[in-house]
């Protein structure tokens, strides 16, 4: 399909997804009560909601285009890798030491240094081209690792809620959101966003091989400082303020891959957009299903995303073997 | 076969004494006269709400240690007393180590660790956990009986129904004027509903729970959607989000429950008043009955 054709296309769905879940309540699609109230349902409740659903849902699509290109590994995904389980770490330690409180800037900072520790890791412990299973195995520690750490640290935290918000961050959600998130968050996700964006070429190139790519002009040690860093901010933040979100990186740029040219370039603003449609319609789906809340985002992705992976890994067993 | 029929022999017993102690207590026999057993002089309670109603019923001088959470303040009343005592984790080689002649449990109390201690020979009872006002009576009553201050336990309990009918005898709560609607706001949108403890403490201070329309149970969710869509006239904020560091009070410090609860009265019941069900509860009853009595005035004052 063409490109720009597919983008609109993609755009059109996910503004469409953003409405939808704009007039999505609890109980269905109406907005109740006085013209106040519904002024503030709309505004307060679920249009930062629906604003973050977006902004996560593009993150996590982008994020997992660009790993899977970069690192030339289909399974790359920032939740299978551990990414957002670094983050979710930050998160945890700006919190419960006060930190959040006193600076609220430091949430969405904290989740991105945990991310970017957690990528640093990945790309020490599995360099960039080794083999699948090298860098899914990577990934399996760096987030046993981290969840690890997560729960030590809500363990350590006078709190009688820890076993509760452990959850929270293992499996995100978007409940309860405020536009305090959103202007917290937004800044970094953007900046990280145009960061990974701006790989296309070089990805592009490095589909090639590494040797032809630096013929091309690619420089290996910039390449992977953006998206190191790229990576960092956008899943950081995201993560930071709303969890752990998993399997939206690895599932939709598997699934527009064979709509595009295949080149990995080609697949980063579908991803964005497609990932942005995925989350917001996974929201309104929960709300539909589970309309006092007690269901979680991250627990809806991971029922359609793990499934997807497991056939993902059967459907290139050959591939994948060493 | 053998460990059930024990138990369940184990558990007669506990009910022909319970029995016995209240036929003691209706005979106005003094203390103990009831039971042959010496008084346990070192009783480890593995609860926070065991640990409440313990302090209050033993002198500590008995109480060989208690769980790790009476020390902390949000969550207890006694975290003073307690801190001057041993606490427990709720491992059994730490309950081994303080060489208990009594260990009481809550229904929660891992199994594993209950069996263990008794196929050590200790002594563990179970204490149930009150989830209404009627069952904070019976656990008392059956916590004096098994640590032998039967009319400490009596005392308690009179002063609880004193207090209980001194609220109620308020002319505000007697009065035919509609109860007020309320929420009790807890952190992850919790707001309980019908067979929870606020309730009842809602119900006692005169207010309408709505969590009750709602279909909520103990533990059940109410969406800040719901919650602003057809708002209460009274919010009770049963946590206070500064109070805990943890992204679950995000609810409590939403932009637009901060909006609804500056257009309404709030009152805050701190959650050590009503987390547990000990006699200790009536506390939360009154501070809510004080504050719908000022309503009620301020709704009666001339504009």
């Amino acid at each position: 399909m063409n490109a720009m054709r597919l983008a609109a296309l993609l755009g059109c769905a996910a503004l469409a997804a953003l409405l939808l879940s704009l007039f999505t309540g609890v109980d269905g699609f109406t907005v109740a009560g006085s013209a106040e109230a519904r002024r503030m349902i709309l505004l307060e409740v679920r249009l930062p909601r629906a604003l973050l659903g977006f902004m996560v849902g593009g993150t996590l699509g982008l994020a997992g285009a660009v790993l899977q290109g970069y690192l030339r590994n289909p399974l790359a995904e920032p939740g299978i890798l551990g990414i957002s389980g670094g983050a979710a770490l930050g998160a945890v330690i700006a919190i419960h030491s006060g930190l959040a409180q006193v600076v609220a800037l430091a949430l969405p900072l904290a989740g991105l240094t945990g991310a970017a520790l957690a990528t640093l890791a990945l790309t020490v412990l599995a360099g960039r081209g080794t083999g699948s299973v090298t860098l899914i195995l990577a990934g399996v520690a760096v987030s046993s690792l981290a969840a690890a750490l997560t729960s030590l640290a809500l363990n350590l935290a006078p709190n009688p809620f820890a076993a509760s918000e452990m959850l929270y961050w293992l499996m995100g959600s978007l409940t309860d959101r405020s536009l305090t998130h959103v202007w917290l968050a937004a800044p970094l996700m953007a900046i990280g966003c145009l960061l990974l964006a701006s790989t296309a070429r070089d990805l592009d190139a490095l589909s090639l091989g590494e040797a032809a790519a630096q013929n091309l002009g690619v420089d290996p040690t910039r390449l992977r400082w953006v998206v190191v860093s790229g990576t960092a901010l956008a899943v950081g933040a995201a993560t930071a303020v709303c969890g752990a979100i998993s399997f939206v990186g690895l599932m939709v740029p598997h699934l527009l891959r064979p709509l595009t040219s295949g080149e990995p370039g080609q697949l980063l603003l579908p991803s964005f957009l497609g990932g942005a449609a995925l989350v917001l319609l996974a929201d309104v789906a929960l709300r539909i299903l589970s309309p006092m809340g007690d269901l979680r985002l991250g627990v809806l992705t991971a029922l359609i995303g793990a499934p997807f992976f497991l056939w993902l890994v059967l459907s290139r067993r050959t591939e994948l073997a060493p | 076969m053998s460990t059930r029929s024990s138990r369940r022999t184990r558990t007669a017993a506990t009910l022909a004494a319970f029995a016995a102690g209240v036929v003691a207590l209706a005979a106005g026999w003094p203390a103990g006269a009831g039971s042959d057993l010496p008084k346990p002089k070192r009783i480890v309670s593995l609860n926070l709400c065991i640990d409440q109603i313990l302090l209050d019923l033993v002198p500590s001088e008995r109480i060989g240690g208690v769980s790790f959470l009476a020390a902390d303040p949000s969550m207890s009343l006694v975290a003073e007393e307690a801190k001057a005592l041993p606490s427990v984790r709720g491992s059994a080689e730490e309950i081994l180590a303080l060489d208990p002649d009594l260990v009481l449990a809550g229904e929660y109390t891992t199994a594993a660790t209950v069996d263990l201690l008794r196929r050590l020979g200790q002594r563990v009872e179970i204490v149930p956990m009150a989830t209404s006002f009627a069952q904070i009576r019976d656990v008392v009553l059956l916590m004096g009986q098994l640590t032998g201050e039967e009319q400490r336990a009596q005392t308690l309990i009179t002063d609880f129904d004193t207090r209980l009918a001194e609220v109620k005898a308020r002319a505000v709560v007697r009065s035919q004027a509609p109860r007020p609607r309320a929420v009790a706001m807890q952190v992850n949108s919790l707001a309980s509903g019908e067979g929870s403890l606020i309730n009842e403490v809602l119900g006692e201070a005169g207010f309408d729970n709505v969590a009750r329309y709602a279909k909520l149970g103990p533990a059940g969710r109410l969406p800040l959607e719901t919650l602003i869509s057809d708002p209460p006239e009274v919010i009770v904020r049963a946590n206070d989000a500064s109070d805990f560091r943890t992204v679950l009070g995000d609810n409590l410090r939403h932009p637009a429950f901060r909006a609804l609860e500056a257009t309404r009265p709030s009152i805050h019941i701190p959650m050590n008043e009503w987390l547990c069900g000990t006699p200790r509860i009536v506390r939360a009853v009154e501070r809510l009955a004080v504050a719908r009595e000022a309503l009620h005035f301020r709704a009666e004052a001339p504009q």
